[in-house]
């Protein structure tokens, strides 16, 4: 496999900024597949359509998920990218790592792959770009048995669970999203390396409302940490971030020309629900009107932290298909307990819920978001079994008719459709 | 009556043996077994892929069932044992 020449990619290397085009070259030099890449993506260039074919392979034997096959539709051009499968490896949760378990995945990967990796894919995984079918096999056995790693989820399976670090780091947590996040990995093996769904379905754990992993944009089931009670202020700690005593944002912001901190600036005027004000020296906060949002938290972390009674809240339907767009997810449970005492054995019943309805409801390629908006959030409320609340409304209404069931009106009545059919035929 | 596992595991070969296409999705299976919850269909399928009955097939983003020995083209018959 020889150099191309790539006038078109070469521009990519121009600016400032860090290129893939120069990193492929380098990697080139020791994986000479890598020219291919660039000779096939400069011919796309010029063709202005991909050389690249989806489907076929999934996964290793025993798994239907975990790897992505791709091939080149000019593979006589370019031999290298024959076969150029995407493998996703199960990332450790909240992404620690050893150096040496760094060290021994990209010494496996030089062996069986092309060296080239995208680190962390959307779901969550590491993401080894580029074997042949023949390195799956080996590679797999290298890497369960040697590393003690496994594969991700792919296509229609569950996907790999991710987490925000939590706990490990986060004084914010409001539970522990590493220890969840495995849990129910081990929990679900099955759904995550055998195709599962109409569709993907995805789990995403973050500690606060600052959903570090952004489980509200990207997954089907947010677990998004909240709590019950107050916001637990220090006074004496407010009036140090008002005298200018402590930096705001822990400091992150202090290379700006932001000027002195001011609270009502900063805090009060952006709080979105307006539920802060300040009397004297106090600041005061109106709990039954706070939505959680963390911002105020944020700003002045020594002098206000999340309350006590902690729990997450549920989110469910994000997704970014191309054909309908992308939505955030629906907030369904405002509040659940997310305990390991019970092995989260209350998640788990409303992740199955979802699954029995959306499995029978849901049309092929339909992610559970798409399936939720079809059917209206009422009826969805009603399958999962939850009371609607004001908060779950998103928008005045738009329908003017209103429609009870018989065991919601004082009385009930009586509705024989066929004996009414009889008088009024359809 | 409910249908034995067996009963289930034939209807589905026969399904995928018949169906037009050569690649199914999973609901296309659940008529094979009118009263059987979704998520035990989908263990049954995957079954049959352990038994060589079926085999994955991706069409990049979908996860789709097949008889092997329907699947012609060299990227889905080299791609699951
Ligand atoms: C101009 C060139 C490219 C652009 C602008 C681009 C852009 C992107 C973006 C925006 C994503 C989503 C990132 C995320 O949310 O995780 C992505 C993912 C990905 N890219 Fe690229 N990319 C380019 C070239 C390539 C090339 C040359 C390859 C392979 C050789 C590649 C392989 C992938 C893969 C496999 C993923 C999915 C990772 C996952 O499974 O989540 N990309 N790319
Ligand atoms: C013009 C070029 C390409 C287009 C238009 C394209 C389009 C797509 C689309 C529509 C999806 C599905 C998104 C969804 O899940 O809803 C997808 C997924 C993916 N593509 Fe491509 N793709 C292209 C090139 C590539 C290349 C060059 C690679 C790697 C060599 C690649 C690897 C992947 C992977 C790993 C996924 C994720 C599959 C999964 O989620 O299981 N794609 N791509
Ligand atoms: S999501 Fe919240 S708890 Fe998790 S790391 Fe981010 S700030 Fe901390
Ligand atoms: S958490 Fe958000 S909504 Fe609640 S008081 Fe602070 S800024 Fe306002």
């Amino acid at each position: 496999m020889a150099k191309h020449d790539t006038p078109m990619l070469d521009e990519l290397e121009k600016g400032p900024w860090p290129s893939f085009v120069t990193d492929m070259k380098r990697q080139a030099e020791t994986h000479p597949e890598c020219w291919d890449i660039l000779g096939q993506l400069e011919l796309s260039y010029e063709d202005k359509i991909t050389h690249w074919k989806h489907g076929g392979i999934v996964g290793v034997f025993g798994y239907g998920g975990g790897i992505v096959g791709r091939y080149s539709d000019v593979p006589d051009r370019f031999p290298g990218v024959e076969h150029f499968h995407t493998i996703r490896v199960n990332q450790p949760a909240g992404l620690y790592y050893s150096t040496e378990n760094l060290r021994a995945l990209m010494d496996l990967w030089d062996k069986y792959g092309s060296g080239m990796t995208n680190m962390h894919g959307s779901t969550g995984d590491m993401i080894l770009l580029g074997t042949r079918t023949e390195n799956l096999e080996p590679l797999f056995w290298d890497l369960t048995h040697d590393l003690g790693q496994d594969l991700g989820g792919s296509g229609s399976n569950l996907r790999t669970p991710s987490c925000c670090l939590g706990e490990s780091r986060c004084e914010w947590a409001c539970y522990d999203t590493q220890d969840i996040c495995y849990a129910l990995t081990m929990h679900y093996q099955d759904e995550i390396h055998r195709p599962a769904f109409p569709y993907k379905f995805k789990f995403k754990f973050s500690g606060c409302a600052n959903d570090c992993v952004a489980a509200i944009a990207r997954s089907d089931f947010a677990v998004i940490g909240t709590w019950k009670d107050d916001i637990q202020i220090d006074q004496a700690a407010v009036k140090e971030y008002v005298a200018g005593n402590y930096p705001a944002n822990g400091g992150a912001h202090k290379d700006g020309d932001w000027g002195p901190f001011n609270l009502k600036k900063e805090v009060i005027d952006l709080c979105p629900t307006q539920c802060m004000w300040m009397e004297g020296d106090e600041l005061k906060i109106d709990n039954s009107e706070c939505n959680r949002c963390m911002h105020c938290i944020n700003v002045m972390p020594r002098a206000l932290r999340p309350g006590k009674e902690k729990g997450a809240t549920i989110c469910i339907g994000a997704k970014a298909p191309i054909l309908d767009g992308a939505q955030f997810a629906t907030m369904i449970i405002p509040f659940i307990e997310v305990s390991k005492d019970n092995e989260y054995e209350n998640i788990i019943d409303v992740i199955e819920r979802i699954w029995d309805w959306w499995m029978e409801v849901g049309k092929n390629r339909e992610r559970v978001g798409e399936t939720m908006q079809r059917v209206g959030l009422p009826t969805f409320l009603s399958v999962m079994e939850v009371e609607p609340i004001p908060q779950h409304v998103k928008e005045p209404r738009s329908n003017p008719y209103v429609f009870w069931k018989e065991e919601e009106v004082p009385g009930g009545f009586e509705r024989d459709i066929v004996e009414f059919r009889k008088r009024h035929a359809a | 009556m409910a249908m034995s596992v067996e009963e289930v595991e034939a209807a589905i070969i026969e399904k995928a043996k018949k169906a037009p296409k050569p690649q199914l999705y999973i609901k296309d299976f659940y008529k094979c077994a009118p009263d059987m919850k979704p998520r035990q269909i989908k263990k049954i399928a995957n079954k049959l892929v352990e038994k060589g009955e079926l085999m994955f097939w991706s069409s990049g983003s979908t996860t789709m069932y097949a008889r092997p020995d329907r699947i012609k083209d060299e990227e889905g018959a080299e791609g699951i044992n």
